[in-house]
């Protein structure tokens, strides 16, 4: 695999057909994948140099109906970050485990599943609880989840004898 | 909480919390932001010592439990488990806002609400943040209760375990800790 990590971008749309493009940051680049070639990519970056992946975690697009991964790679040559994104369906999230290309993902998936139920197919760890105990529901972080239920059912509240409200000055002409 | 038990001590326990209020050795939890205002108040500046309050390291040596700050399920579990450890008399001190009643993360689905529920809050402190002002202030104010013998949260802890626990479970369903770097 090629050393000359100055063009691994066009190194990039040579042999696999993706085009990265620019950031919103400097030196930040952005590459939308399908779920089924993530794996083979992120394969290919590390080889070509983005050793470290900084962040993978998920956005719940919940009215387009999709799961949005997103993986934060760094090329520490060139100071590059790389966001890689894969779109999964929301009803049926899964994906392939990526801990034997970037081992240190495993607590990332384990957070992912945790709080968004993004099944990590592969790793033998990512149902393991890793932040909440003895959880009850359904993952906290999708966007149909309603926290102040939770929080009503589950936790005591504090009795206010005094309500605030705001004076409402009506102005008129 | 309204400590409503009335104040039967006898004569070795008023000489005892006499100077007991004297010399208090303080184990602050700093479960959320709070904790930032600690270091002003215990250095220099504000200089807790003058009261002759002094930080400890572990619960088992600490007479004042401060929790500065909101409190995750996760957190509260630990907070109890060090609560049980420290020696009677022991006293709770809840800080900030969080503590009262949720504070800004009052619809959080990880953070409980009000913190008298599963242990006995001798003394609030209201704010978000309280300053180092308010808490030196707190603290004079603990220990004019520890003189006086109004701080008793610790015996109420004891004489109503039952609710404690009831409310506990409820919350947290079970105390004992399980994590894969504790087994």
């Amino acid at each position: 695999m090629t050393n000359s990590t100055n063009n691994w971008i066009e190194c990039l749309k040579k042999e696999t057909g993706l085009e990265a493009k620019e950031g919103t940051a400097s030196l930040q680049y952005v590459l939308d994948v399908d779920k089924q070639e993530a794996h083979q990519t992120l394969a290919y970056l590390k080889r070509a140099g983005f050793g470290q992946l900084s962040l993978l975690t998920c956005i719940d697009w919940i009215e387009q109906g999709t799961f949005q991964l997103i993986f934060i790679l760094m090329h520490w040559e060139l100071g590059h970050h790389l966001i890689v994104r894969a779109l999964l369906d929301r009803e049926n999230p899964e994906f392939t485990t990526i801990t034997d290309i970037y081992p240190g993902a495993a607590y990332y998936e384990r957070e992912v599943y945790e709080f968004f139920g993004v099944h990590f197919r592969g790793s033998a760890v990512y149902q393991k609880p890793l932040f909440l105990e003895r959880w009850d529901d359904m993952p906290p972080l999708r966007k149909d989840f309603d926290p102040q239920a939770y929080s009503d059912g589950k936790f005591p509240k504090r009795e206010h004898p005094h309500v605030f409200k705001a004076n409402v000055v009506e102005v008129t002409e | 909480m309204q400590v409503t038990t009335k104040n039967d001590r006898s004569l070795w326990e008023v000489i005892g919390d006499y100077f007991r209020a004297n010399s208090i050795w303080m184990k602050w939890y700093c479960t959320g932001c709070g904790a930032i205002e600690m270091p002003p108040t215990m250095t220099s500046r504000f200089d807790m010592e003058q009261l002759g309050m002094g930080p400890m390291a572990t619960p088992r040596q600490a007479d004042v439990l401060l929790i500065t700050g909101y409190l995750s399920t996760k957190t509260l579990r630990r907070v109890i488990y060090s609560y049980e450890q420290m020696q009677d008399p022991k006293y709770v001190v809840g800080f900030g806002s969080c503590t009262l009643n949720g504070g800004i993360y009052y619809d959080s689905y990880a953070t409980i609400n009000q913190l008298d529920q599963y242990l006995p809050v001798d003394l609030y402190i209201a704010g978000c943040m309280p300053r180092p002002e308010a808490i030196m202030n707190s603290f004079a104010t603990l220990i004019e209760m520890i003189k006086k013998g109004e701080a008793r949260g610790w015996k109420h802890y004891q004489e109503n375990y039952d609710w404690y626990k009831a409310n506990q479970m409820d919350s947290l369903g079970e105390v004992i800790i399980h994590d894969e770097f504790h087994e």
